[in-house]
C-alpha cells in the first residue's frame, strides 16, 4: 500500500460520489432532493463494501450498505444496465420515502460479476400511504405507502414499464416521482462512467486494490481515535413521548456505550419494545446514529467507507424500538427516533469525554407534511422540516435556527413554496431566548407560521414538546417546542407533538421549535465574548 | 470614435493585490509592466504613485481592479447597515437556509450576520406570488423605521420585501419615505439589486450591496478626485476611469458606486479575462477553448472558457450567497503554501492548513518548520534557490532547510526526501486535478479539447503535470503570468448585466412571446441607459434565458435569438434540451420547460488592443540558455535539466523538455516529452 496513492484514491472515489450528487441535485424534482439535499450517493465495491459516500445528511451515513446487501441477496445475477430500486425498511431501506437505487458497474476485462456498484438514496416527496408526504401517524408499515422490495426497475438497460406504471399509480404525485427516478438513474450513469474512466486510466488491479486499502485506512484512523478514549461502560437514558392519542406515554431508549481499547459497542438493551406508532427504527438507522457520533469525535476528514464502521458495534434486542421487526411502522423512526438515539449515545459518551460532548440539541426535525388539492384540482404533497437550537458545546454557544445531528436539509424558500402550493408562510423567525442558559448558551429555536388557503391534510411528527433538550455540566435545558393551531374562527389550540389534522382555509398553524441545552453553570462566570 | 482611438493608444490596467499593485501600461504599441507596494488604507495612493513612476499621461484611460468591496466584506469593515423586510421575515438573513456549515462538528461558530438583530426592521406589507397586494404597505411603520435609522447613525439600508421582483411598488414607496426623511442613508432595493426569486439569496445579495456600497462610493470618489487632480496638474482633461466587475466586464465609476456588490468577486475575474483575451490573439480565434489555472500561495482559481467567458449566478462569498452574474471561477484552498503532513493513518496529506505568507514555506527562512508544496518544488530542483523572484536577496531560498523538512516527512513514510517531495506534488496536484475536473468533465466539457493557461506564482510550476493528468496537449504560458489580472483589465469590455424574473412555461411564450419581448425591450433600454451615461453609444445586447424543466430548481442558461419571436423562444428551448443532455447526460424532450429568468447583457467593446508582436528570430534558443541543474521528474534519480531565461526568449525559439524556464515572478517546469516554442507575442507554447 502506497501512502501517496491512498490519498489520490480518496480524491478519486469521493470525486465520483460527489459528481453523482451534483447530477442528482440539479436534475431532480422533489423539493426534498433539489432544495433540501435530502439524498446521498455512494460507490461500493463488488462485495458490497462501501468505498465512498457523498452524504448531505448523516442519517444516510453507513445506511446504504444494507441496501446493497439486500439487492445482492435478492439478485445473484447482474447484467450491465440493470437498476434495482427498493424502499422496504425490512429489506435494505429505512423508511418508505427514501427510495434507494443500485446499479452494477462492470469492467470490460472482468467476467460475470460487477466489480463496483453505484447507489443513490433520495427522499421522495410522496410514496402514497395514508397521508400526503408519506410520513403518517401510522400503526403498521402497510399504511405508510407503497412498499418496494428490491426489484429491477431496469433490466439490461430496458425499463420495466409495467413496474413503473404500478409504482406511479400508487403515489400522489406521479410525474414528480418519474422525474426523480430519472434523476437518480442519471446520477448512476455519471458514477458508472467515472469509475470506468478511472479503471481505463489506472488499471483495474490498482483501482480495486485501493478501494480496499482506503477502507483499511479509514479503519486505522477510527481505531486510533477510539483508542484514546477512556475504557469503560457508560450508560444513559432518554425517551420519546407519544402524545397523539390519549395521555402522553414515555418510551425510553437506553444505551450502554462500552469502550474497549480501539473499539466501541453501543448496546441498546433495556430500550422499550416497538410501539404501535410510526416511531420504530430499523437497526440500520440505529447504526447510522451511532456512526454519526463516532465520526464527529474521530474527525470529519476520515474518508467515509466501510472501514469507518468496523470498530463500531451496535446491538439492540430484536423487536425493540430501535431494532424493529415487520410489520412495525417506521416512518418517524428515521427522522425522530434517530435524533434521540444520537442524544443517548452522546449522553453516554459525555461521561467518558466530558470536555468534548455538547448539551442536547433540539432533538427533533419537526417534520411537517401538507397535502391536498391545488386550485386546478391537481394533488400535491409537500414535506418540510424545521431547524431549531443546537446544544451548547463545552467551548461554544449553540447555533440558532439550524438542523442538528442526523439531518442538515435546507429550508424551502418562501417564494418558491408560495408559487407552487396553496398555503403561505406568515412568519419565519428566530425564537429568541429559547436556548438554555449556561456558561455557553444553547442555540435558539425557530418560529414558522403557516396560513392555509385551501383545505389541507397536515401531519406533524415532532418531539421535545413536553420538556426541552437537556443541558450539561450545570447548563439549563432549552425551551420545549410548541405546535399551535388557530382556527379561522379565532379559537386557539395547542396541538400535541404528533398530529394529523384536516385544516381549512383561514386556519393558521404556528410551530415553535425547541432551543438547545446550555453547557456549564452560568455562575461559572460570564460567557466569553464571541 | 475619437475617444476609442485615444483609448487604443493610452490605457493602463491597475490591479490591486494584497502586497503589490500591478500596472500594465499600453503606450501606443508598447506594453510596460510595473509593480508597486499596495497602500491598504487608501488604494488610490498606490495608483497615483504608480502612474507617476511610469510617467503615464493624465488623460490615459484607467481600468482598475479594486479589492475595497471584497476586503470590506471579508474583514467585516463595511458600513453601519440596516435591513427593512416584510413583517415576519427580518430574521431570514440570520437563518439563511437553516443548515449548519459542517455536518460532523459538535462545536460550531459562525460569523454574526452583516446586520445585527437590532438593525433588522420589519414593516407590515405583503404581496402574493403574483405580485398582488395582500397587505398594503404600512407607511407609518416605515416612517418609524426612518426615525430609528437617523437616531442610530445608520449609513446604508437594504430593503427586501417578499415577491418584490413581481411588483416593486412597496419597495419603491418605502424608499421614497426613507429618502425624504433620511437623505444621507444609501438605499439598496432588492428589486433593483437582484430581481429574482428566493428570499434568502436576494436578501443576502442586497445586504452585501448595502454593506459595501458606502465604502466603495467614497473610495471611487477619492480615486476620481485624485486622477482628476493629476490630470489637471498636467493641464490635460482626465481620461476615462472604469473599474472591473465580478462579471469580467468593466463599468464606469458612477454605476460601480451604485451597485457595489457587483465588484465583490472582481479580483479573480481579471485573470480569466486576461487569459481569455490573450488566448484569442495567441490562437487567432474569437472563441478559444481554454482552462485557466491560477495557483498562488494559499488558493487556486480555475475556470473553463468554452469559447466564451464563463458566467454563473451562484457564487458564495464570506459564507453568503451572491446571486449576481459572476465570472464562473472554482476556487480551492490549496496552493504553494499548503502544508504536507502524515496523518494518524500513515497517509500523506497536503493541506488544508497553509503556511500562508507568514511564516511561509520552510525555505523562506522565516520560521516555517513544516514542509509545503513550495519546499517540495525546491527539493526537486523545480525552483531554483537563486532565481526566485528574479534572484532578489530579500527572498533567497534555503534549500537545505527545505530538504531537512522533507527528509523528516520522508522518514515517517519510509521514503527519501525526494520521493517524499514527489509524493507531496502528486497529492497537491490531485487537489488541483479535482478542481479542474469539476469545471470541465463534471459540466460536460472534455478537458483534452482545451488549452491550459497557467498563471499566478505557482501555476506554471504545476501546469504540465496537470495537463498530463487530464490529457491536455497544449499549455499556453503568458509573457507575464504574474500580472495577467492587470492585463485583463486592459482588455476588458465595458459590460452591464440586468435580469428579470419570468417564471412562466416556455410553451406559453412560444405561443405568445409578447410579454417576453416587452420585458426584453425594457431591460435592453435600461442597460443602454446605464452604458450611455458612461459615455458609450455603440452597444451590443445579448439576451439569454435561464431555463429548467418545470419542477426543477436549477436552471441552465441559453442564448435567446433576436428579433425575439415564438420561433426564437422555441430554439432556446431546443438549446436547453441539448445543454441538459450535455451537462447531465439526459434530457426530457417531452417534459414542460419553464422560463425562470431573462438576462440582458450590454457590452460596449473598447476595442481590445493588439498585444505587441515581433518578427521571428531563429529557432535557436541557446542565447537564453542557463546552466543545467538536476531536476526530479519521478523515478530514482534526477535528470540534468537545462534552465532558460524567459527574458531572453524570442519569437521563433524552440527547445525540448526537460527544461525549466525562469522569470521574475514564476517558474515554468517542462517535463520530458514536451516541447516549447515561443510565439510572436512571446507566449510560450508547451506541447506534447
Amino acid at each position: 500500500m502506497d501512502p501517496i496513492l491512498i490519498e489520490l484514491y480518496r480524491h478519486r472515489f469521493s470525486g465520483v460520489a460527489d459528481e453523482m450528487g451534483v447530477t442528482l441535485r440539479r436534475t431532480s424534482y422533489s423539493p426534498n432532493i433539489k432544495e433540501r439535499l435530502d439524498f446521498s450517493c455512494a460507490v461500493f465495491d463488488g462485495a458490497g463494501g462501501l468505498v465512498a459516500q457523498a452524504a448531505h445528511i448523516p442519517v444516510h451515513l453507513g445506511a446504504m450498505p444494507a441496501s446493497v446487501a439486500a439487492a445482492l441477496a435478492a439478485f445473484p445475477v447482474w447484467r450491465p444496465g440493470d437498476v434495482v430500486a427498493l424502499n422496504d425498511p425490512y429489506e435494505g431501506g429505512t423508511h418508505l420515502p427514501d427510495v434507494t437505487m443500485i446499479s452494477p458497474v462492470f469492467l470490460d476485462d472482468a467476467g460475470e460479476a460487477p466489480r463496483f456498484f453505484v447507489a443513490s438514496r433520495a427522499h421522495h416527496a410522496d410514496v402514497g400511504g395514508m397521508t400526503p408526504g408519506s410520513l403518517p401517524l401510522s400503526t403498521e408499515l402497510y399504511q405508510e405507502g407503497l412498499i418496494i422490495p428490491p426489484v429491477k426497475l431496469y433490466r439490461a438497460g430496458v425499463r420495466n414499464d409495467d413496474l413503473l406504471r404500478m409504482l406511479l399509480r400508487n403515489v400522489r404525485t406521479p410525474e414528480e416521482r418519474r422525474g426523480d427516478l430519472a434523476a437518480q438513474r442519471a446520477a448512476h450513469t455519471v458514477g458508472e462512467r467515472r469509475l470506468r474512466e478511472l479503471v481505463a486510466r489506472h488499471g483495474a488491479e490498482e483501482v480495486l486494490a485501493y478501494a480496499a486499502h482506503l477502507q483499511a485506512y479509514s479503519e486505522r484512523l477510527v481505531r486510533a481515535a477510539v483508542a484514546a478514549w477512556p475504557d469503560g461502560a457508560y450508560a444513559f437514558e432518554d425517551a420519546l413521548v407519544l402524545d397523539d392519542d390519549g395521555p402522553a406515554e414515555r418510551v425510553p431508549i437506553r444505551v450502554c456505550a462500552r469502550i474497549e481499547g480501539d473499539a466501541v459497542t453501543f448496546d441498546f438493551t433495556g430500550t422499550a419494545g416497538a410501539v404501535d406508532r410510526s416511531f420504530n427504527a430499523v437497526l440500520g438507522i440505529t447504526q447510522s446514529a451511532c456512526y454519526y457520533v463516532v465520526r464527529c469525535l474521530a474527525g470529519e476528514d476520515v474518508p467515509v467507507n466501510a472501514g469507518c464502521f468496523a470498530p463500531v458495534t451496535v446491538t439492540a434486542p430484536e423487536g425493540c424500538l430501535v431494532n424493529a421487526r415487520p410489520p412495525a411502522a417506521v416512518a418517524g423512526g428515521n427522522v425522530e427516533t434517530s435524533q434521540r438515539i444520537v442524544d443517548v449515545a452522546l449522553g453516554a459518551l459525555a461521561q467518558a469525554l466530558p470536555g468534548r460532548i455538547p448539551a442536547a440539541s433540539q432533538g427533533t426535525m419537526n417534520n411537517l407534511t401538507i397535502g391536498g388539492l391545488r386550485a386546478d384540482g391537481t394533488p400535491y404533497a409537500y414535506y418540510e422540516t424545521i431547524g431549531g437550537g443546537m446544544g451548547a458545546a463545552p467551548d461554544a454557544d449553540g447555533l440558532s435556527g439550524v438542523h442538528v445531528h442526523m439531518t442538515n436539509t435546507l429550508n424551502t424558500p418562501v417564494e418558491a413554496l408560495e408559487m407552487t402550493f396553496p398555503f403561505r408562510i406568515t412568519r419565519y423567525a428566530l425564537r429568541r431566548g429559547s436556548g438554555g442558559r449556561g456558561r455557553h448558551t444553547g442555540g435558539d429555536g425557530l418560529v414558522r407560521a403557516y396560513e392555509f388557503l385551501a383545505p389541507a391534510t397536515v401531519t406533524m411528527l415532532s418531539e421535545r414538546r413536553d420538556a426541552g433538550p437537556w443541558g450539561l455540566a450545570g447548563g439549563a435545558a432549552g425551551l420545549p417546542g410548541r405546535n399551535v393551531l388557530r382556527r379561522a374562527d379565532g379559537s386557539e389550540e395547542t396541538l400535541p407533538s404528533k398530529f394529523t389534522r384536516r385544516l381549512l382555509p383561514g386556519d393558521r398553524l404556528r410551530i415553535e421549535t425547541p432551543g438547545g441545552g446550555g453547557h456549564g453553570a452560568p455562575e461559572d462566570g460570564p460567557p466569553p465574548r464571541t | 470614435m475619437a475617444k476609442k482611438t485615444e483609448e487604443r493608444r493610452q490605457r493602463v490596467g491597475i490591479d490591486v493585490g494584497g502586497t503589490f499593485t500591478d500596472f500594465v501600461w499600453l503606450d501606443g504599441g508598447r506594453l510596460t509592466v510595473h509593480k508597486g507596494p499596495t497602500t491598504p488604507r487608501d488604494q488610490s495612493r498606490a495608483i497615483v504613485d504608480g502612474l507617476d513612476a511610469l510617467g503615464v499621461a493624465g488623460d490615459a484611460a484607467v481600468v482598475h481592479g479594486t479589492t475595497v468591496a471584497t476586503n470590506a466584506l471579508l474583514e467585516r469593515r463595511g458600513a453601519r447597515t440596516a435591513l427593512l423586510t416584510t413583517e415576519g421575515f427580518a430574521d431570514v438573513l440570520a437563518i439563511g437556509r437553516q443548515n449548519r456549515p459542517h455536518l460532523y462538528r459538535l462545536s460550531l461558530r459562525r460569523p454574526p450576520p452583516l446586520v445585527p438583530a437590532a438593525g433588522r426592521f420589519e414593516a407590515p406589507e405583503r404581496l402574493d406570488a403574483h405580485g398582488r397586494t395582500l397587505i398594503p404597505l404600512d407607511e407609518t411603520a416605515v416612517e418609524r423605521v426612518a426615525e430609528r435609522l437617523a437616531a442610530e447613525g445608520i449609513e446604508s439600508l437594504a430593503v427586501v420585501f417578499l415577491f418584490s421582483f413581481r411588483n416593486p411598488a412597496h419597495e419603491r414607496r418605502a424608499a421614497e419615505i426613507i429618502r425624504a426623511r433620511c437623505p444621507g442613508v444609501m438605499l439598496s432595493l432588492s428589486h433593483e439589486i437582484l430581481p429574482e426569486y428566493r428570499e434568502y439569496e436576494r436578501t443576502a445579495t442586497t445586504v452585501i450591496n448595502a454593506y459595501v456600497q458606502p465604502l466603495v462610493a467614497r473610495y471611487l470618489a477619492r480615486l476620481d478626485e485624485a486622477l482628476g487632480a493629476r490630470a489637471a496638474a498636467q493641464g490635460r482633461p482626465p481620461g476615462t476611469r472604469r473599474v472591473m466587475q465580478s462579471n469580467g466586464g468593466a463599468i464606469g465609476l458612477r454605476q460601480a458606486a451604485a451597485q457595489a456588490a457587483r465588484l465583490v468577486l472582481s479580483g479573480p475575474a481579471g485573470g480569466v479575462v486576461g487569459a481569455f483575451a490573450l488566448a484569442k490573439q495567441a490562437m487567432n480565434t474569437e472563441t478559444p477553448e481554454i482552462i485557466t489555472f491560477d495557483m498562488g500561495g494559499t488558493s487556486t482559481d480555475v475556470a473553463l472558457c468554452p469559447g466564451a467567458m464563463p458566467h454563473t449566478s451562484e457564487s458564495v462569498i464570506a459564507g453568503l450567497p451572491l446571486r449576481l452574474p459572476t465570472t464562473d471561477i472554482h476556487t480551492v484552498g490549496a496552493g504553494g503554501g499548503s502544508i504536507a503532513h502524515v496523518d494518524a493513518g500513515g497517509v500523506l496529506r497536503v493541506g488544508p492548513e497553509s503556511a500562508g505568507a507568514d511564516p511561509g514555506p520552510v525555505c523562506y527562512g522565516r520560521g516555517g518548520e513544516r514542509p509545503t508544496v513550495t519546499d517540495a518544488n525546491l527539493v526537486l530542483g523545480r525552483l531554483h534557490p537563486d532565481r526566485f523572484l528574479g534572484g532578489s536577496d530579500a527572498v533567497r531560498l534555503d534549500a537545505a532547510a527545505a530538504r531537512d523538512a522533507l527528509a523528516r516527512l520522508g522518514r515517517r513514510l519510509g521514503l527519501s526526501p525526494e520521493a517524499a517531495a514527489l509524493g507531496v506534488l502528486r497529492v497537491a496536484n490531485a487537489t488541483m486535478e479535482r478542481a479542474l475536473r469539476r469545471v470541465s468533465v463534471e459540466r460536460g466539457h472534455d478537458p483534452r479539447a482545451h488549452t491550459l493557461v497557467p498563471f499566478g506564482g505557482a501555476g506554471p510550476l504545476h501546469a504540465c503535470d496537470l495537463a498530463d493528468a487530464l490529457g491536455i496537449r497544449r499549455v499556453l504560458v503568458p509573457p507575464n503570468p504574474g500580472v495577467l489580472s492587470a492585463l485583463g483589465l486592459l482588455m476588458a469590455d465595458v459590460v452591464y448585466d440586468a435580469s428579470h424574473a419570468v417564471l412562466r412555461e416556455a410553451a406559453a411564450l412560444v405561443e405568445d412571446p409578447g410579454p417576453l419581448r416587452e420585458a426584453a425591450l425594457a431591460l435592453g433600454a435600461s442597460v443602454r441607459e446605464v452604458l450611455r451615461k458612461d459615455g458609450f453609444a455603440e452597444i451590443a445586447l445579448e439576451v439569454r434565458l435561464d431555463l429548467r424543466y418545470a419542477g426543477q430548481s436549477y436552471e441552465l442558461d441559453v442564448p435567446l435569438g433576436t428579433p425575439l419571436s415564438g420561433a426564437s423562444v422555441a430554439r432556446a428551448v431546443a438549446a436547453f434540451h441539448a445543454a441538459h443532455e450535455k451537462r447531465y447526460g439526459h434530457a426530457r424532450a417531452d417534459a414542460p420547460v419553464e422560463v425562470v429568468t431573462l438576462r440582458v447583457r450590454g457590452a460596449a467593446s473598447v476595442a481590445p488592443p493588439d498585444l505587441p508582436a515581433e518578427p521571428p528570430a531563429d529557432a535557436d534558443a541557446s542565447v537564453a540558455r542557463l546552466d543545467a541543474s538536476p531536476v526530479w521528474f519521478g523515478g530514482e534519480a534526477p535528470t540534468p535539466t537545462p534552465g532558460y531565461d524567459r527574458d531572453r526568449l524570442r519569437h521563433g525559439h524552440r527547445f525540448e523538455g526537460p527544461a525549466v524556464v525562469f522569470q521574475y515572478d514564476t517558474t515554468l517546469v517542462v517535463p520530458p516529452g514536451r516541447s516549447v516554442r515561443v510565439d510572436a507575442r512571446r507566449n510560450l507554447w508547451v506541447e506534447r
